[in-house]
């Protein structure tokens, strides 16, 4: 023993010291021990055991969900702030138990046993002791503590640090199997988990198994869109729907941009454009077969259309210099017009940091339409869910249970009296209601904003943004107008863990470093080409086999 | 060199030593705990150049690959690019950015208004206080492509001056932008060098009837040799070091195969695709490689009767 734990501190100061990645794998080899878990994925016959879908239709939105596709359903829209805030947990869900819960935190950490704290555990029933963590720092802040086994009773593992963090291999392990809890019918038990969408738990699921709880899923989850100025184009009299075309997007360009008076029409807007040439968002299965987005026509069509893009002189110098830190200034002053974003971007924030640059500031984004301007316009859905947070393995079932109804406390949907505690916390302490809208004290904003409680469980996204009605208004409306073009990819909300050698290959550093410099002009679509041909035989073609044979072959495609 | 030595005398024993030095030893030991801990625990991660590392498993249970790494490092087109990108900047960087700092420092020297020499140094010394990416973006305001000097050219209908994206002149860039930022504070040693010249021997020479430049010649650079040698070997020591942040930040402005260098390569081709053993044997390669520069440069200095890193 006493040898073990010296070799274990020796270890644990060579990890903290060396700050490189390399060491995270140090420790969690010593107290795992565990081998490789090649991969987790979810079969088809995961369906069986998914969580019934009860939608909860307590509070009814200003502007109401437009369904699209299987699993697709917009955003509802709010326009202010419920005024009738009904109860959806009517007694205390907790029976007294005491649990300590880790959540990232970008931010400052408010101070310990607060008054929001003291709030929120009198109000669950239990005595939470939260202790969040910089998220800056997270990825290397949990190996530690799973690989001594000391892992809280409840965390947030952000699905993409999924590899840091080898949720494969902590599922069953350390993490507990939610399925006994939640399969079928059985979440009924808990309404609000009940309403949160089908898709996020298939997101934290691993080997067929719920481990995950789904914190701000959304049915409308895509990467992005192309963005314009929708006041400068409005001004011109362009409206979005003239663009139905690559080719119109071209020609939009050179209407636009206006080298002497320092505008542009374009920043950087290959990461949301390349499907709609037709290309994958990175697999696809041909008669059978799975072929790599880089091995599509489709694909290499959309990188010769950027090339051309680029050299077209239609684009920010700035952007073609890839510096893209500064895109947002550029699209704010009128510097650039259209440019690629994630949807995130369209809030009030943006509304606010867009209208001090000028007050007519209007974001706006393209529909989503095919290159050609003929065939079906398709985007392709992400992750319904990309943070997720587990319960210790540890736990007996009754704790399980427990603190399952406290999950179902946090996830009260927008607007009702939980979800305005979670969020606002104590009227008079932490918030006032100024016109039916709750103000945020400075007290709530130490106590209260420092998001911590929903990153252990949340309601569904909706959309709402307290005094920019129009925003709400048009990413609503731009929502519903494009419901129909969302298309489940392949191996859509499936959790993979690959061997190191796939993994490499999978990010193909060299492809996406030229395909980079394609796209801002520096290298032809042929170098493109010749670096996919030195991918495919240094490892993609390897990549390609691995994901047939043990994911595609075993668990299906995930639709 | 074989000037006889002096007899040494049997010194005080190790104890009475330990004893008469405790202070000096006791002032050391956080410097030496620093190096410990964050220069040499740190090592032992480059063990994971001989393996097939993966993070899911740990050290202990990765597979040992043995030179595996190092043959794949060996025949990858993109390491060559890069090691040959680190050579050239390398020297293109000592030609053009070496001697400045002496220039500067001789040239400060000669002037006699205090008042101007302070203000002088204060504004050459500035940029090095700059971030990489506050000098970088400054250039890009500056010459840019939307930068001040060719929207000024464009507004006046003369073709533009491609200057922050041209892979061809990158070098030179980089090498001004090290001037810009640098050069002021490399000046400081020199400075200091001078001072130490004992100003009899200008006031001799004057007597004499040395001019200015005769003076430069016999007295200043002589007084100055030991420390731009000393310079010189540091500069070769690190002659594969040529800057991290101030290429990360360039490299998507040139394209990867123009920027890349030894570091930034480990870092894109190692630590960002997870590949950490493969990043690990380049950083390795780039370690052994600068041990043995500095070994030579410092038999070099010492060959050529100079003091180098330590006296012989």
């Amino acid at each position: 023993m006493g040898i073990e734990l010296n070799r274990r501190r020796f270890l644990g100061l060579t990890a903290s010291v060396a700050g490189v990645a390399a060491a995270q794998g140090l420790l969690s080899a010593c107290g795992a021990g565990g081998g490789p878990q090649p991969v987790g994925a979810n079969s088809d016959s995961l369906k069986a055991v998914l969580p019934a879908h009860v939608p909860n239709p307590l509070i009814k939105p200003d502007i109401p969900s437009v369904p699209g596709g299987p699993d697709v359903l917009t955003d509802p829209g709010f326009l202010s702030y419920p005024t009738n805030r009904p109860v959806t947990v009517p007694s205390v869900p907790g029976r007294g138990g005491r649990y300590t819960a880790v959540t990232p935190l970008w931010g400052t950490i408010p101070p310990a046993d607060n008054a929001f704290y003291q709030a929120m555990n009198k109000a669950l029933g239990v005595t939470l002791e939260m202790k969040p963590a910089d998220g800056n720092n997270y990825a290397t802040i949990v190996p530690t503590m799973t690989a001594a086994k000391k892992l809280p009773d409840w965390i947030q593992l952000p699905s993409w640090w999924d590899t840091n963090f080898n949720i494969g291999g902590l599922a069953g392990s350390q993490l507990a199997d939610l399925t006994p809890y939640l399969s079928g019918d059985k979440i009924k038990k808990y309404p609000n988990l009940a309403a949160l969408p089908t898709g996020a738990w298939r997101a934290g699921a691993w080997g067929d198994k719920l481990y995950g709880i789904p914190c701000f899923a959304g049915s409308f989850n895509i990467a992005g869109a192309t963005f314009y100025r929708r006041d400068v184009l409005e001004a011109k009299g362009i409206t979005a729907d003239q663009v139905k075309s690559m080719d119109d997007l071209m020609n939009l360009g050179k209407e636009l941009t206006d080298p002497k008076a320092g505008v542009w029409a374009f920043d950087d807007v290959y990461r949301y454009l390349y499907t709609h040439f037709g290309a994958p968002l990175k697999w696809r299965v041909d008669d059978g077969k799975l072929v790599h987005l880089y091995e599509t026509p489709e694909w290499m069509e959309a990188v010769e259309w950027h090339y051309k893009l680029a050299t077209s002189g239609y684009m920010h110098p700035d952007a073609l210099a890839g510096d893209n830190e500064a895109a947002g200034t550029r699209f704010y002053s009128g510097k650039t017009l259209i440019s690629g974003g994630g949807l995130g971007a369209w809030n009030l924030s943006d509304h606010q940091s867009g209208s001090a640059a000028n007050p007519a500031y209007r974001r706006g984004a393209f529909n989503i339409f095919a290159a050609d301007g003929k065939s079906k316009p398709v985007v392709y859905m992400g992750a319904t869910t990309r943070m997720l947070s587990y319960l210790n393995v540890n736990l007996k079932p009754e704790q399980i249970e427990e603190l399952l109804a406290v999950a179902n406390y946090l996830a009260a949907p927008y607007g009702t009296a939980e979800f305005t505690m979670v969020n606002f916390g104590v009227e008079g302490v932490h918030h006032n209601m100024v016109n039916g809208v709750p103000q945020i004290t400075e007290q709530g904003q130490k106590e209260v904003q420092a998001t911590t409680y929903p990153f252990l469980a949340a309601p569904p996204a909706v959309i709402q943004n307290q005094g920019a009605d129009q925003v709400t208004k048009d990413y609503t409306a731009w929502q519903a107008a494009n419901a129909q073009a969302l298309v489940k990819p392949v191996f859509w909300n499936m959790n993979i863990s690959m061997p190191q050698a796939q993994a490499t290959a999978d990010a193909a550093q060299q492809v996406e470093d030229t395909l980079k410099d394609c796209y801002h002009g520096k290298k032809k679509p042929a170098d493109v080409q010749a670096a996919v041909a030195s991918w495919k035989s240094g490892g993609g073609d390897r990549l390609k086999q691995w994901m047939t044979e043990n994911v595609l072959d075993k668990f299906g495609t995930g639709q | 060199m074989t000037a006889p030595r002096t007899q040494r005398r049997p010194g005080p024993g190790f104890r009475v030593r330990l004893l008469r030095d405790r202070s000096l030893l006791l002032m050391t030991l956080p410097a030496v705990l620093l190096l410990v801990v964050f220069n040499y625990v740190p090592l032992f991660g480059l063990v994971t150049a001989f393996q097939e590392y993966d993070p899911l498993v740990g050290v202990w249970y990765s597979r040992w690959a043995g030179l595996e790494q190092f043959e794949r490092l060996f025949s990858d087109p993109l390491f060559w690019g890069a090691l040959r990108n680190t050579l050239y900047l390398s020297f293109v960087q000592l030609v053009l950015f070496f001697p400045i700092p002496i220039a500067l420092a001789l040239l400060l020297n000669s002037l006699i208004s205090q008042r101007v020499k302070n203000f002088i140094q204060s504004v050459v010394y500035l940029p090095h206080f700059f971030s990489w990416v506050l000098a970088i973006t400054i250039f890009q305001q500056m010459l840019g492509g939307a930068g001040a000097l060719n929207q000024f050219l464009r507004s006046n209908d003369i073709g533009t001056w491609d200057i922050m994206t041209d892979p061809e002149t990158f070098a030179l860039l980089v090498t001004a932008q090290v001037i810009w930022k640098e050069a002021g504070w490399g000046i400081i040693v020199f400075l200091a060098a001078l001072a130490a010249i004992n100003t009899d021997l200008y006031e001799a020479a004057a007597a004499d009837g040395a001019g200015r430049w005769r003076r430069l010649w016999h007295i200043t650079l002589p007084g100055l040799r030991g420390v731009i040698v000393l310079m010189l070997v540091l500069r070769l020591g690190n002659a594969l070091t040529v800057g991290f942040e101030q290429l990360l930040i360039q490299r998507e402005a040139v394209g990867h195969d123009t920027a890349d260098v030894l570091d930034t390569f480990s870092f894109y081709y190692g630590i960002a695709t997870n590949d950490y053993s493969y990043g690990a044997a380049a950083g390795l390669f780039k370690s052994v490689i600068s041990l043995l520069m500095i070994w030579g440069a410092n038999k070099l200095a010492h060959a050529f009767g100079e003091d180098g890193l330590y006296r012989r």
